[in-house]
C-alpha cells in the first residue's frame, strides 16, 4: 500500500521544487519559442501543461494552484511587454491571463481527482487482499497466541509500525505476556505490566490514547479477546483506520470461533471424567460388595448350621455382623464420596414423605425386629428429595437410634410440616441414654467418635451421621441433633425444604 | 409340605464363593441345582434342562445379565430373580422392566433369599394351574376378582376404579416389585410418560383405606427409586 505523507517539510521542498522545475522548463522552452517566432498562444500551452504535469508529480491541489499563478505570474514577467515587468501595457493580455489561470486550475483539479481515485481503486485493492491475506493465515491458526501472533504481523505490515497485541484469558483477565512485531519476520513476547490499568481503560473507551500507544480493544461475542497496541508516533489515513476495524473484527472472529472450539472440547472431556469417575465409584462399589455378599452369606450358613447354644453360633453370628457393619461402611463412603464431589447431582422427585419414612421403618423393623413407632400427618406430603438418599438419612438414623436404646423402649419417627416456611420436618427420637453435652457439636464431624464410650460401641456413630448432614445439606436443609427435654434419650431433627431451592438446584 | 421339593432352580453366578453359599443354601432347602459361571453357559444349560428357576448375577465375565433376561424372555416365562452388587436404582427397575421377576442387592441374606425363590416357585404354580382365581387374600385383606370388590377384615372397602386397578394389579403379581414404569404403563396407557407424581398420589389415597397408619404400611411396601410390592405371607 502507498504510504501518504502530507505536511512532513521534506514533501514541501520536493514538491514545491518539482513546481519550480516545471515553470522554469515551461520558460526555456516558451524563450525558445520567442526566439523562433511561434506565436504566443504556444506558449500558454506549455504553461499549461507544466501546471498539468506539476499535479500529476505533486500531491493535492496546492501545488497545482500555486503553480498555476506561478505559471501567470512568469508568463506576464517574461512574455509581455513590457519584458521583465509585472506591468501590462495591452489590455488583451489581460484575457490570456485569466483565461491561462482558470484553465490551469481546472486541468489541475481534475488531474488531482483523477490521480486521488486511482490511489483510493489502489487502496481498496490492496485493503482487500490484506483483509484476505489476514483472513487465510487466521483460519490455520491453532491457538488464541497463533491468532494474535499473525493479527499482529498484519497490522505491522500495513502500517509499517511495530504492532503488539496482547490476549485475555478466559475469565478475561490480561495475560502477563504480549506478541510484539520487532521487524518484519520476528516477533518478541514480552512481559506486560500494568496489564489490569490497561484494561480498565479499553473497557470504558473505544479506543485510548496512551502515552506510548493507540490500544485498540479486540472485542470478542462475549468478552474482552485482547488488546492491540499501534505506537503513537503511526500517522494512519481514514480508510487505514477503516482496514484496521476491520481487521480487528476478523482477529476477533477467528478468536471467538477457537475459543468455542476449545469449550466445547473441554466439555467433552468434562463428561468423559464425570463417565469415567462414575464408573470407578460402580466399580468400587462392586468390587467391595461381592467379597462383602460372600462372607456374609457365609457366616450366616454357619450360622444356620450351628445350634444356639454352640459356640460357633456366636462366632459365625460375630462374622456376620462386623461384614453388615462393613457394608454399611461402605454404602455410606460411597454415598459421600459421591456428595462431596458433586460427582453425581441429586435425582429429585416429588416423594410423599410417609413413602420413604415407611420404606426406611419396614427396613429397619425387619432387620433389628423390634417395633419402632411413625406418627405422620394424615394429608399427603409431597417434598422433592432423592428417595434413595432420603432413606438413608433416615435408616442411618434408625440404625443409631436402636444401638443406644434398650429394646423395651421407644422409638419413633414423626413428620410435621410448617407451612408459612414450606419445610417439612423429620424426627427420629428415641428412649435412651442421650448424647453428652460435650459431644453435641462435633457429633456430624467426619469420624467423630465419643470419647466417653468405648470405641467399640460408638463405631457406628463414625460416618453414618456426617453423611446423613451431607444428604441434609445437599437437600437445601439443616440437620441438628439433642437430647429430648421430656425424659432422657436423644433426638435427631432435620429438615426438607418443600419447594427446589434455587441455590441447590442439581 | 410333606414332599420334599425337588424344582431345579440354575444359578448364574461368576463369584466362586457366593455361588457356593447360594447352592449350599438351596440344597438345604431341598431344591436340585445347577450353576454356570458365564451368560453362555446358563443360556445352554436353559436349553438343555428343565430349569424352574434362574438366579442371575447381572455382573457377567461374558455378556450382562440384562442381554440375558431380555434372550430368555423372547421364548420364555421362567421365574428369573436378579442378584446383583450394582446398587443403582435405574439398574433395578431396568432389570424388573426387562422381564426380572424379583431383584435382590447384594449382600442379601440366605434367609431373604430363600423367601423370594419361595414366592416365585408359588407364583409358578399359581400360573401353571391355568384357571385364573377368583380371589385372593393376604392377611385380613381379600380381592374378589369377579365382583371387583375389596374387603378388609370381612367388610367391603369402597375404592375407586382406579384404585382397585392398582390394588388388582398388586395382587395378580403378589410378592412381586411392580416397577413404578409398569404400573403408570398398565394404569394410564403407554403414552403417559414417567412423571410418577400421579401414581404415588393414588397410592397414598389406596393405603389410606386399607393401612392402618399410611407411613407404616402393612400390605403395600415401598421400594424406594423401584416400585411397589405387595406383601405375600
Amino acid at each position: 500500500m502507498e504510504k501518504v505523507k502530507m505536511k512532513s517539510p521534506g514533501s514541501i521542498i520536493r514538491y514545491g521544487l518539482i513546481m519550480m522545475l516545471f515553470i522554469a522548463a515551461a520558460t526555456g522552452v516558451g524563450l525558445l519559442f520567442r526566439s523562433i517566432g511561434f506565436l504566443e498562444v504556444n506558449i500558454v500551452i506549455i504553461y499549461i501543461l507544466s501546471v498539468l504535469l506539476t499535479a500529476r508529480f505533486t500531491h493535492g491541489y496546492v501545488y497545482g494552484i500555486m503553480a498555476s499563478l506561478a505559471a501567470s505570474v512568469t508568463f506576464n514577467f517574461v512574455f509581455t511587454e513590457p519584458y521583465f515587468a509585472l506591468s501590462v501595457n495591452n489590455p488583451s493580455d489581460f484575457v490570456t491571463f485569466a483565461v491561462m489561470t482558470i484553465t490551469a486550475i481546472v486541468t489541475c483539479a481534475l488531474t488531482s481527482k483523477a490521480k486521488q481515485s486511482a490511489l483510493e481503486a489502489l487502496e481498496n485493492e490492496s485493503e482487500t487482499r490484506a483483509l484476505c491475506r489476514l483472513t487465510n493465515q487466521l483460519t490455520d491458526a491453532a491457538s488464541i497466541h497463533d491468532i494474535a501472533s499473525v493479527a499482529a504481523g498484519a497490522i505491522s505490515e500495513v502500517l509499517g509500525c511495530r504492532a503488539t497485541v496482547m490476549c485475555f484469558d478466559e475469565n478475561g483477565k490480561p495475560e502477563d505476556s504480549f506478541i510484539q512485531q520487532s521487524n518484519n519476520h520476528t516477533q518478541n513476547l514480552r512481559q506486560a505490566s500494568e496489564a489490569e490499568e490497561i484494561k480498565r481503560r479499553i473497557e470504558q473507551t473505544q479506543y485510548v490514547a496512551g502515552d506510548e500507544f493507540y490500544d485498540w480493544p479486540i472485542h470478542g461475542r462475549e468478552a474482552l479477546l485482547g488488546t492491540l497496541y499501534i505506537p503513537r508516533i503511526t500517522a494512519m489515513t481514514k480508510s487505514q483506520t477503516r482496514l484496521i476495524h476491520s481487521m480487528i473484527e476478523s482477529t476477533a472472529l477467528a478468536m471467538d470461533r477457537l475459543r468455542s472450539v476449545q469449550a466445547r472440547i473441554k466439555s467433552t472431556e468434562e463428561a468423559a471424567q464425570e463417565r469415567y469417575r462414575g464408573n470407578l465409584l460402580r466399580a468400587i462399589s462392586h468390587d467391595l460388595r461381592t467379597p462383602l455378599a460372600g462372607i456374609m452369606g457365609t457366616a450366616e450358613m454357619l450360622k444356620d448350621m450351628t445350634k444356639t447354644d454352640d459356640p460357633r453360633h456366636a462366632l459365625a453370628e460375630d462374622i456376620y455382623k462386623e461384614s453388615d457393619w462393613l457394608h454399611s461402611l461402605v454404602k455410606n463412603i460411597l454415598s459421600l464420596t459421591r456428595l462431596r464431589d458433586g460427582a453425581l447431582p441429586l435425582s429429585r422427585q416429588m416423594i410423599p414423605v410417609e413413602e420413604v419414612v415407611g420404606g426406611a421403618v419396614t427396613h429397619m423393623i425387619r432387620l433389628s425386629r423390634r417395633e419402632i413407632a411413625v406418627d405422620a400427618p394424615d394429608e399427603v406430603l409431597f417434598v422433592p428429595m432423592d428417595a434413595g438418599l432420603i432413606e438413608q438419612v433416615l435408616v442411618n438414623l434408625l440404625d443409631n437410634a436402636v444401638k443406644h436404646t434398650a429394646s423395651w423402649e421407644e422409638i419413633r419417627v414423626s413428620v410435621r410440616r410448617d407451612d408459612e416456611k414450606h419445610i417439612a420436618f423429620i424426627t427420629v427420637s428415641d428412649r435412651g441414654s442421650g448424647i453428652r453435652e460435650d459431644d453435641l457439636p462435633k457429633i456430624f464431624q467426619m469420624f467423630y467418635t465419643s470419647s466417653s464410650r468405648q470405641a467399640n460401641a460408638a463405631r457406628g456413630v463414625g460416618l453414618g451421621l456426617t453423611i446423613c448432614e451431607a444428604i441434609v445439606e445437599a437437600h437445601g436443609g439443616w440437620i441438628e441433633a439433642r437430647n429430648r427435654t421430656d425424659g432422657p434419650g436423644a433426638e435427631f431433627v432435620f429438615s426438607l425444604p418443600m419447594e427446589v431451592p434455587h441455590d441447590t438446584k442439581a | 409340605m410333606i414332599q420334599r421339593r425337588s424344582e431345579l432352580i440354575l444359578v448364574v453366578e461368576d463369584d466362586a464363593k457366593i455361588k457356593n453359599f447360594i447352592c449350599y443354601a438351596l440344597k438345604q432347602d431341598g431344591f436340585s441345582v445347577l450353576a454356570a459361571d458365564t451368560a453362555q453357559g446358563a443360556l445352554s444349560l436353559l436349553v438343555s434342562q428343565p430349569v424352574d428357576l434362574m438366579l442371575l448375577d447381572l455382573g457377567l465375565p461374558d455378556f450382562d445379565g440384562m442381554d440375558v433376561i431380555q434372550k430368555v424372555r423372547e421364548w420364555s416365562e421362567l421365574p428369573i430373580i436378579v442378584v446383583s452388587a450394582r446398587d443403582q436404582d435405574r439398574e433395578k427397575a431396568a432389570a424388573l422392566d426387562a422381564g426380572a421377576d424379583d431383584y435382590l442387592p447384594k449382600p442379601f441374606s440366605a434367609t431373604e433369599l430363600m423367601a423370594r425363590i419361595r414366592v416365585a416357585i408359588r407364583h409358578l404354580y399359581k400360573e401353571s394351574g391355568g384357571r385364573r382365581q377368583a380371589s385372593a387374600e393376604v392377611g385380613e385383606l381379600r380381592i374378589d376378582f369377579d365382583k371387583r370388590l375389596i374387603y378388609l377384615d370381612e367388610t367391603e372397602v369402597h375404592l375407586t376404579p382406579m384404585e382397585y386397578g392398582l390394588l388388582a394389579m398388586l395382587f395378580r403379581n403378589i410378592g412381586k416389585v411392580l416397577t413404578t414404569g409398569a404400573l403408570i404403563r398398565e394404569l394410564y396407557g403407554p403414552g403417559y410418560g414417567t412423571d410418577t407424581q400421579a401414581l404415588r398420589t393414588l397410592m397414598a389415597g389406596l393405603r389410606r383405606k386399607i393401612e392402618a397408619n399410611p407411613a407404616k404400611s402393612r400390605y403395600i411396601l415401598t421400594e424406594i427409586g423401584v416400585g411397589y410390592r405387595l406383601v405375600d405371607e
